[in-house]
């Protein structure tokens, strides 16, 4: 199959992880874009016979977290880490007011970074611990823990009632 | 319940070997605590599929599906847009043929004001456009796959091209873009101004890469391909 098919045949997951990630429709379609773009140009990096799907996730991610990185620079600052240092501590409030939006969106939003992306690649897109390692190029030990906290910090906002 | 919750979410994400995890589910039976625990993980992780499953239903926006079909124009980054619209030699697929003759030009007066000297990358033969030199010796012999990283020329992508023939990008500090081999020769068919010698590198190489990617008949050659097509003197069929 063509480079391309393939590429197009990976975008709706493609899609589902940059919408988890950057948490906004229009954002998440700009870094596929952006990822697909990167793509085309590199091609010839990419090892024929290696999973493709791995590739595009680490690229995709990896411009989101320069983009990231860069609109820290640039001093913006994102009202959602407010949310995280809040929740981070602890307060009944705060854990309440989650809870009872019962939204998961506003929950992924008060994860930091590292335990969104872990929390997509591995509950979401359903990659095993050993693949998402990869992809972040992470140790394995790192996923786990930061899955955990990850997990842990969505079951406490979201509360039991799922 | 005697297990740690990594050990329970690993259970639940099925990551336990075999024997571990029929262990633990034997244990839930009769241990309401770890049955509790691990239905609350299930519950999460359900809760965050079905929430995000509705994005692969979604239908796929044009401006994406249009970067992946070949024939279309090569969409680059806004960054690169406007480096593009600043160049004679534009990002899109239909600038390139301009990008192409204009680039002739200059070659072509160049050619005809001074003197090329021997070590020069580009020679007009019978009209068209060659690789000489140095540029010639490149294609003839690099693979890109095991090519120096300060390389004069660097070779982007080796194919097939639809009408047979074997073509290579590169990329050097005078010229960039695609030649085919002809005879015992290479004749240029995409020519862009050198991305060492200016700050658009990555629109050349987007252009050169969509370029490619039209003129191509099924996958670029893979390492194993590119050495075999470069012994075999880059002969056409075969």
């Amino acid at each position: 199959m063509r480079f391309e098919e393939e590429l197009v045949e990976l975008l709706p997951r493609l899609r589902r992880f940059a919408r988890g990630l950057t948490r906004d429709a229009s954002d998440a379609d700009d870094l596929c874009q952006a990822a697909i773009e990167r793509a085309l140009k590199s091609r010839e990096q990419w090892q024929q016979g290696t999973r493709l799907d791995s590739w595009m996730y680490r690229i995709t991610r990896n411009l989101w977290i320069d983009d990231r990185r860069a609109a820290g620079r640039r001093g913006q600052h994102d009202p959602i880490d407010d949310a995280v240092t809040q929740v981070a501590g602890d307060g009944a409030a705060e854990v309440e007011a989650g809870a009872l939006a019962g939204d998961v969106d506003s929950a992924m939003a008060r994860l930091p970074d590292e335990q969104r992306e872990v929390v997509m690649l591995v509950l979401v897109e359903g990659y095993a611990y050993r693949e998402a390692a990869e992809i972040l190029d992470v140790p394995i030990g790192t996923v786990t823990s930061r899955l955990a906290r990850g997990r842990e910090a969505l079951m406490h906002i979201l509360g039991e009632a799922a | 319940m005697t297990h740690d919750p990594a050990t329970i979410a690993a259970f639940v994400d099925g990551e336990l070997d075999d024997l571990t995890a029929r262990r633990i589910e034997r244990e839930a039976a009769n241990d309401a605590a770890l049955a509790a625990e691990i239905r609350r993980q299930r519950e999460l992780k359900d809760r965050l599929r079905s929430h995000f499953a509705p994005v692969l239903d979604e239908p796929l926006p044009d401006r994406l599906t249009q970067l992946l079909r070949a024939e279309a124009a090569v969409d680059t980054s806004l960054a690169e847009r406007r480096a593009a619209r600043q160049s004679r030699f534009g990002g899109q697929w239909g600038a390139m043929q301009w990008g192409a003759m204009a680039a002739a030009l200059v070659l072509g007066l160049t050619v005809g004001m001074q003197p090329w000297g021997p070590a020069s990358p580009v020679a007009v033969e019978s009209g068209a456009l060659v690789a000489s030199g140095p540029l010639a010796n490149a294609l003839d012999t690099q693979l890109a796959s095991n090519q120096p990283a300060d390389a004069a020329t660097r070779i982007g992508l080796s194919f097939r091209a639809q009408d047979g023939r074997y073509c290579r990008s590169f990329e050097s500090a005078a010229v960039d873009g695609i030649a085919c081999r002809e005879g015992e020769g290479w004749t240029l068919e995409q020519t862009l101004r050198g991305s060492q010698a200016s700050d658009y590198r990555q629109a050349s190489s987007a252009s050169l890469a969509a370029a490619a990617a039209a003129m191509m008949a099924g996958e670029p050659l893979d390492a194993e391909g590119e050495r075999a097509a470069r012994d075999a003197g880059w002969k056409r069929g075969g």
